[in-house]
């Protein structure tokens, strides 16, 4: 395995880890750019823009795009999330070259009037469709709620409002600022010819120019909140939990990490002891996500709307316990090896390894490769843990629950 | 020792039947207990059966408790994976390949030796029946449900989550009556993809699995005999939920390569028909999708899409108007593309250890053998346009079942 890293002299970075045994070669630009980057008005431009780039070039139509994904065999999409908007392939080896001219090309798209229009109307129905999934509806509304007036807090999708109101000048001069190459990264993992890939993209992308790409970082500092959103027409209790954790630049990302799943992640965690398993709720989850200087830890639940009060008393027992008791050496013992195995699976593809070799840059400039991982999982303690929970992450639970219910406590 | 990609297959004399790709390179193992005791084979009047013996075989085997049971997992580091499904219910996981043996011995106990406790029975109970009453704020998977329901009036037309009348019928006793009479090795299936040593494992399934005996109760043959022409499901959602349901071709069929493609002509990537027309051409919806739903000796062809109301019409229109569309003519290139994309799916998932183990079990349940790479790619490669007119003259995309759930009803063709 063999790491490479160049950076280009418009400022675009190019990284890559090269395993020759692997069967597919993948690739993808990581562009910093995302819901907590968009001015209130202009709500949901990054997501929307990710659907645009799709869309067509200078020398490629919409329908050139996708054919050309096609024909070459990709396993490709795009994801827009809060920080991050990447777009990615993965393919057999020997199809690198047009995977990384098309999605490279794609970069600089040509943002028609008439593909907006159309593309407009994609976005509303993406839109209509999660508000018909409480589960999503629910952690949106409280990661607003825990953010409050943090940009972080800001949704991905945008509003009907939002969306509807948009004009694609405002959506091509977001692009100008957030496109510049320097706010790019573009990440290689699996069988990849790293040599012939810095030869075409440099040549490629000479006459893209760096801009400035400012991210706004106000202070945050979390309260506990407590929100309801009644709605008679959803049948179960769907609850958010929101905690603080922290950021994807800390050394503590792994214990944070070991904390939510011993605490709420499926079966086996404290949470599904007290409320799956005697039949209270019928599902529980708890992740945490680290962000750029700040991070969260995420909990979900569903319940009986008459059930509501005790499921959400016995959750803050659960996260009274762990602060005040701490994890035994043999829990802490399980969860550090479902997380590395949960690592090895998830990297076994190229596709799968290129995730994490993307956001590792993005987030704190440097590689770590699996066996890295799986070495600062296995090294948590409980004393790492018990010294994580002596700041008392969960006493600012934010809770948030939506369905037909006027109070929840 | 097999080629790449190859497999063993052993046949234990009690009918359980081992299958296992060796995948040398990965550090890893994934495994998959199949039992042929699904839904479908619920007894009458204890619809949903199947999910809670599932749910409460985890409570308790082998003289461990629930929690011990699940700590004993969780020591391993073993990612859990299984369900009970239709025709099927399944156990299994993934974890490093060093410790495949301990957790096999860990699901003898659970599919063996389950301890089935009674007091624990209320909350599976419980449980089950919470999971069906959520159906209701999933549009989407409620849309499925009705779907399968008005297309099979038999047994196939079941879901899983089982019925609110056959959840509460349930008893302790009679899902430890139903544990004897359905987990049974014949029919069984134990598929293996990742790092092992053949002997080693053979042996290890042999002494596990060995002494278990019977056969259970046989399944009903998916018969689709006057099922619905329309069936309207009356919820205020954002969206208007549409599915299609009409008869394909099962996975044995001489034809099913060409069927197939003929699918992913339709709806394999994104310049495939649907999204192209129905996507990106109109802007209809956000998800619009086509595919093949395969059980043992039949299949049918499933196409899917979400809509706003004031364009729902339209987007069943359009949806209908594609599927029948394809009967008149296909590009070279659109079959091209379609298979390359299947060729290149192929090789990229023989990297992945829990894909290999789902093909491996599949295989062998649905064809009683499994297939190779080479097989496959040989079957995909002979495919060609004329032969996909050919077939769609034979079976033309007609007498649709179709479900919508929204505000009102749509039209549908006669």
């Amino acid at each position: 395995m063999k790491t490479h890293h160049i950076v280009l002299d418009n400022g675009l970075t190019l990284i890559g880890e090269e395993n020759p045994a692997a069967l597919s070669a993948a690739a993808g630009y990581f562009v910093r750019t995302g819901a907590r980057d968009e001015a209130p008005e202009v709500s949901g431009v990054s997501h929307f823009l990710e659907h645009m780039l799709f869309k067509g070039t200078a020398r490629r139509s919409a329908d050139d795009v996708n054919r050309e994904f096609d024909e070459i065999g990709a396993d490709y999409n795009a994801f827009t999330g809060d920080e991050y908007t990447v777009y990615y392939g993965a393919v057999l080896p020997e199809e690198q070259g047009r995977l990384l001219d098309l999605l490279t090309d794609m970069m600089r798209p040509s943002l028609r009037d008439e593909d907006f229009v159309m593309e407009k109307k994609v976005i509303l129905e993406e839109i209509a469709l999660y508000k018909d999934r409480p589960r999503f509806c629910v952690i949106d509304e409280a990661r607003a709620t825990y953010y409050y007036q943090h940009p972080l807090g800001q949704s991905v999708l945008g509003s009907t409002e939002s969306i509807s109101a948009l004009e694609a000048d405002r959506m091509r001069a977001y692009w100008e600022r957030r496109y510049a190459p320097n706010n790019l990264v573009l990440a290689f993992a699996g069988c990849v010819d790293w040599d012939a890939a810095v030869e075409q993209v440099t040549r490629a992308t000479r006459e893209w120019r760096p801009a400035d790409c400012p991210r706004e970082h106000p202070d945050f500092v979390a309260q506990p909140r407590v929100r309801v959103v009644p709605d008679e027409k959803i049948h179960r209790a769907h609850l958010a939990l929101v905690s603080p954790g922290v950021s994807a630049q800390s050394d503590e990302v792994y214990v944070a990490d070991l904390i939510g799943d011993m605490v709420g992640g499926g079966d086996g965690s404290r949470l599904y002891w007290s409320l799956v398993e005697p039949g209270l709720a019928d599902s529980v989850a708890l992740t945490h996500d680290p962000e750029d200087r700040f991070g969260a830890f995420f909990g979900y639940a569903s319940c009986d709307p008459e059930r509501t009060a005790e499921v959400l008393r016995r959750a803050r027992g659960v996260f009274e316990k762990a602060t005040a008791e701490g994890f035994t050496e043999e829990e802490v013992g399980r969860a550090r090896r479902k997380a590395a195995c949960a690592r090895v699976l998830h990297q076994e593809t190229p596709l799968g390894r290129l995730y994490h070799v993307g956001f590792d840059w993005q987030y704190r400039q440097e590689f770590r490769t699996v066996d890295e991982v799986i070495d600062r999982y296995l090294s948590v303690t409980a004393d790492d843990c018990r010294r994580f929970l002596e700041r008392r992450p969960f006493d600012a639970l934010t809770v948030v629950a939506l369905g037909p219910l006027e109070t929840v406590e | 020792m097999p080629l790449p990609g190859a497999h063993y297959t052993l046949r234990l004399p009690n009918g359980l039947t081992l299958v296992a790709e060796p995948i040398p390179a990965i550090r890893a193992a994934a495994f998959q207990m199949l039992l042929p005791s699904g839904a479908i084979t619920d007894p009458e009047g204890l619809e949903g059966a199947a999910t809670v013996l599932e749910g409460l075989c985890y409570r308790g085997a082998g003289g461990r408790t629930a929690r011990q049971f699940s700590d004993a997992l969780d020591a391993l580091g073993l990612q859990r994976a299984g369900n009970a499904d239709l025709e099927s219910v399944t156990f299994g996981g993934a974890l490093l390949a060093d410790d495949l043996p301990e957790a096999l011995a860990l699901y003898a106990d659970l599919i063996l030796r389950p301890a089935l406790p009674p007091e624990q029975f209320p909350s599976e109970q419980a449980l089950a029946l919470q999971r069906l009453e959520r159906l209701e704020d999933s549009p989407a998977e409620k849309l499925f449900v009705h779907l399968r329901r008005a297309y099979f009036p038999g047994p196939y037309g079941r879901t899983p989550l089982g019925s609110e009348a056959g959840l509460r019928a349930l008893t302790a006793d009679a899902v430890r009556e139903d544990f004897a009479r359905r987990y049974r090795p014949e029919g069984a299936i134990l598929a293996v993809a990742g790092r092992f040593v053949w002997g080693e494992l053979s042996d290890t399934v042999h002494r596990l699995f060995g002494e278990w005996e019977g056969a259970p109760p046989g399944q009903p043959d998916p018969d689709c005999t006057g099922r619905e022409r329309y069936r309207h499901i009356p919820q205020e959602t954002n969206q208007v939920q549409i599915g299609i349901q009409y008869p394909g071709l099962p996975a044995e069929h001489p034809e099913y390569y060409v069927q197939r493609m003929a699918i992913a002509v339709l709806s394999g990537g994104m310049s495939a028909r649907l999204f192209t027309e129905v996507r990106e051409k109109r802007g209809l919806c956000y998800a619009v999708r086509a595919g093949l739903l395969t059980m043992r000796g039949a299949a049918a062809i499933q196409a899917y899409a979400g809509t706003q109301p004031d364009r729902a019409q339209e987007t069943l229109d359009v949806l209908i108007g594609e599927l029948v569309r394809l009967a008149e003519g296909i590009e070279e290139e659109e079959l091209a593309r379609a298979r390359t994309g299947l060729l290149a799916s192929l090789v990229m998932q023989s990297e992945a250890t829990r894909a290999r183990a789902l093909h491996l079990v599949r295989d062998q349940f649905l064809l009683g053998r499994v297939r190779s790479l080479d097989e496959i790619r040989a079957g995909v490669e002979a495919v060609t346009t004329d032969a996909i007119l050919e077939h769609l003259r034979q079976h033309p995309a007609r007498d649709f079942t179709i479900v919508t759930l929204g505000s009102s009803p749509l039209e549908v063709p006669a």
